[in-house]
């Protein structure tokens, strides 16, 4: 098997999930009510962990160590879409990326348990569970909001439109794509993306939202080959200040 | 976490004269035979007071001690440290969270607790008016402030109030996770490279002053006091709280090699208590009124967090619900 | 100006310098009403009371409970109801039976069928109530006769708290992956956190430097 594929495919997984992690983390002690504050946090803390269970995987293919990988690259080195950096906004687009991204990866979740790399199906046999609970809560979210009332359905509707050329961009495809799906090891990104537009779908149904039009959304390519929004690079100055006064120590 | 500096001052509940002598006696009987006094039990106006207060101070604390340490969750270093730092300051406000509904049960609503909080109305610990300049800081808190808060809520959790020992029993087994994941990083930094000892040195330097503060002024004893003693409602003095605290952690400061910066903290060996230089309580009593280096923007944190989070509770209240306080 | 603050999350916030304003008191229902949550240690354990949350409606309240109240230690599942949904009797002593106690009312209503109920018992003040079983009766207080005949044997029982099942909420059986992770993070455990070697390593070797 092509490890360079492996690779690449467990650098966007990580990648994506220590950004996303990041940005939520930022809302710990500001959250809407106290107990939404605590299973935002929740979730923040497992992406992070399911980075770092991505990462490892990198590391026993002779990548270095997991902090070094998160924590010293630039920018133009990071595979991660460009929905997950950008910045938080407020609590309606939040609410909308978590139930965007986390739907699809939900799907990566389900797709990975079954690949022919045994190292990625384990993990994501064992995570998605985790993931399962983040869906659950977006979902829950969208529906109860997305039909609420006028300020909240134009809040969510704003952002929803704002948000979706990012997440197309999601499923940019590599290079590898067809080496990838041709080996069992992951199903790739236009499966995903077909099984993600119909879940999407159907919450999105059971609300006052109104899906744009994605045949006529450009989707915000460029992420998975290190192209970035100026949102990235701040955010990983910041992750890594505290870190980089001494590298090499124990921290 | 959470120290004491309970001023437990007399209010117009101290006349028990008022209540009925056969109910009281029978709350009194109650907790001389070490039963706990649930919600839905008679008590006296004294008590529920105040244990509002306390327990509603308690939530308060929590919730704005999530903002110093919020600081660096950000920003900490690496994987091991980046994830506890969130799982320690959300377990703050679910600390908080816990604490509001035991208050509840005693009939302040959370939106009432809130809007005090917020328009300065209640109090909330000190110490948490004093700002986290840098990771270090961040690591002393975790573990220096949360020891202390530990050795307060050990104490209150044998207190008489069912929800607030159900509660506090909770957040001690989760404040000693976070007592040694404090301790850990600060071992980390003590042992480390000399920059971070640096910095470790000058976060405990920075911070023992307030900590000495955190358990509060020497007890004034009075009547009212006694009162609240015997029902189990203050459970420690102050001082008892903060020579526990001393005897427990000095040493394990002084053997990372640090410096304590007060020189005359010794333990007397004759009479068994530490001696250290009195706190500046004027400097105490200014903060806790207000003009501190942080109240501002803690409170300004708070406020925006409530109003930015105002949309959400309005879309999804119903306004055919029925408010009931929690039963436990 | 807007507020620098060492928090960079902070400082994003774009707040206005200085002390705020004082806020309108909060309106009432701003937080909500309350549910109660009820969490299962293990397959085969009795649900037992872990404490309330704020939320809008059940589902929302199962999302709150669940990270609330079981992000530590082993769940296998857990129950949702709304505070006003369950029926409390007094509290008595810890050495007696609340059965014994009370004198049951006539019911205010009856249902036309026979409807399940749960039935939670209080052992003792300070601890939390637990799931003893389930009753068929037509109202709270014929529930509560049945409890006694099939529960209320063995005292003491300081309080029982009586609710229909169908206003329980009940995580699914297929739900449970939600929480098999929980014992592996151990991140948020104080046992994680082992620090006597490198003190001891430190100690030793300042000792060699001084003498």
């Amino acid at each position: 098997m092509n490890e360079l594929a492996i690779k690449d495919l467990l650098y966007k997984l990580a990648d994506d999930q220590l950004i996303l992690g990041h940005r939520n983390s930022e809302w710990t002690g500001f959250g809407p009510i106290l107990e939404e504050d605590i299973a935002f946090s929740s979730m923040a803390q497992d992406k992070i962990g399911h980075s770092l269970a991505f990462y490892t995987l990198l590391q026993d293919l002779g990548e270095t160590d997991p902090d070094t990988v998160a924590f010293t690259r630039n920018a133009n080195q990071f595979h991660n879409s460009q929905l997950v950096e950008l910045p938080n906004g407020e609590y309606d687009f939040s609410l909308i990326r978590h139930f965007l991204y986390d739907n699809a990866e939900i799907i990566r979740f389900e797709m990975l348990s079954q690949s022919s790399y045994e190292p990625i199906a384990k993990v994501t046999t064992k995570l998605k569970g985790e993931v399962k609970y983040h869906v659950l809560h977006a979902n829950t979210w969208i529906k109860n909001l997305g039909s609420s009332t006028e300020e909240a359905i134009l809040r969510l509707q704003s952002s929803l439109t704002e948000a979706i050329p990012y997440a197309l961009g999601m499923f940019e495809t590599s290079k590898f794509e067809q080496e990838l799906i041709e080996s069992g090891v992951y199903a790739g990104e236009e499966a995903v993306k077909a099984e993600w537009l119909e879940r999407i779908q159907a919450v999105i149904e059971k609300t006052d939202l109104k899906l744009p039009d994605l045949n006529t959304t450009e989707p915000k390519f460029g992420g998975r080959n290190g192209e970035h929004t100026e949102h990235l690079q701040p955010l990983l100055d910041e992750m890594a200040e505290v870190f980089k006064i001494d590298p090499t120590a124990e921290w | 976490m959470y120290g004491g500096g309970n001023v437990f001052e007399a209010t117009k509940f101290d006349n028990l004269q008022t209540e009925d002598p056969a109910k009281l006696a029978e709350f009194e009987a109650r907790i001389a035979r070490g039963e706990k006094i649930e919600p839905k039990d008679w008590m006296p106006e004294l008590y529920r007071k105040q244990l509002i207060r306390m327990i509603e101070q308690h939530a308060h604390s929590e919730i704005i001690g999530a903002l110093p340490e919020g600081t660096w969750i950000t920003r900490a270093p690496g994987f091991r440290r980046k994830m506890a730092q969130m799982a320690k300051v959300q377990d703050e406000v679910g600390h908080a969270q816990l604490l509001y509904s035991a208050a509840e049960t005693l009939g302040k609503t959370r939106e009432q607790m809130l809007t005090d909080l917020i328009n300065g109305k209640s109090k909330y610990s000190n110490v948490f008016n004093y700002p986290a300049f840098t990771w270090a800081d961040s690591n002393i808190i975790s573990w220096l402030i949360d020891a202390g808060a530990i050795v307060n809520q050990m104490a209150n959790a044998k207190g008489s109030y069912g929800p607030y020992s159900r509660a506090l029993e909770r957040i001690c087994a989760e404040e000693a996770f976070h007592l040694k994941y404090g301790h850990d990083a600060v071992v980390h930094m003590a042992t480390g490279s000399s920059k971070q000892r640096e910095m470790i040195q000058a976060a405990l330097n920075r911070w023992w002053p307030p900590i000495m503060t955190f358990f509060g002024p020497s007890d004034k004893m009075s009547t009212h006091t006694e009162t609240l003693m015997r029902w189990k409602v203050k459970m420690a003095s102050n001082d008892e709280c903060r020579q526990q605290f001393l005897d427990m952690y000095v040493p394990k400061i002084w053997e990372l090699g640090l410096t304590v910066p007060d020189p005359k903290l010794k333990k007397n060996m004759e009479t068994g208590q530490w001696e250290y230089t009195e706190p500046d309580w004027d400097e105490f009593k200014r903060v806790i009124n207000g003009d501190g280096p942080c109240n501002a923007e803690r409170l300004a944190v708070r406020r925006t967090a409530e109003e930015r989070g105002a949309w959400v509770r309005r879309a999804l209240l119903n306004p055919k619900a029925k408010y009931v306080k929690p039963l436990a | 100006m807007s507020l620098k603050s060492l928090d960079p999350r902070v400082t994003r916030l774009n707040l206005p310098e200085g002390e705020a304003p004082a806020i309108e008191p909060k309106q009432e229902l701003d937080q909500f009403e309350t549910y109660e949550a009820f969490h299962q240690k293990k397959d085969g354990a009795a649900h037992t009371y872990v404490g309330p949350v704020h939320a809008p409606n059940e589902d929302v309240a199962f999302l709150f409970a669940k990270e609330q109240y079981s992000r530590r230690f082993t769940c296998v599942g857990l129950w949702i109801v709304r505070t006003e949904h369950i029926q409390v009797t007094p509290y008595v002593g810890d050495q007696e039976n609340v059965y014994d106690m009370m004198r049951v009312e006539e019911p205010t209503e009856r249902s036309e069928e026979v409807e399940a109920y749960e039935i939670f018992h209080l052992k003792k003040r300070g601890k939390a109530h637990a799931h003893v079983g389930r009753v068929m009766a037509t109202s709270y207080q014929e529930a509560l006769q049945e409890a006694r005949k099939q529960f209320g044997e063995k005292g003491p029982i300081v309080n029982v708290w009586v609710m229909k099942s169908k206003h329980v909420l009940q995580s699914a059986e297929e739900d449970k992956d939600m929480w098999t992770t929980i014992p592996e993070k151990k991140y948020r455990e104080a046992i994680a956190y082992k620090v006597m070697d490198k003190i001891t390593k430190y100690k030793e070797e300042h000792k060699t430097t001084a003498s």
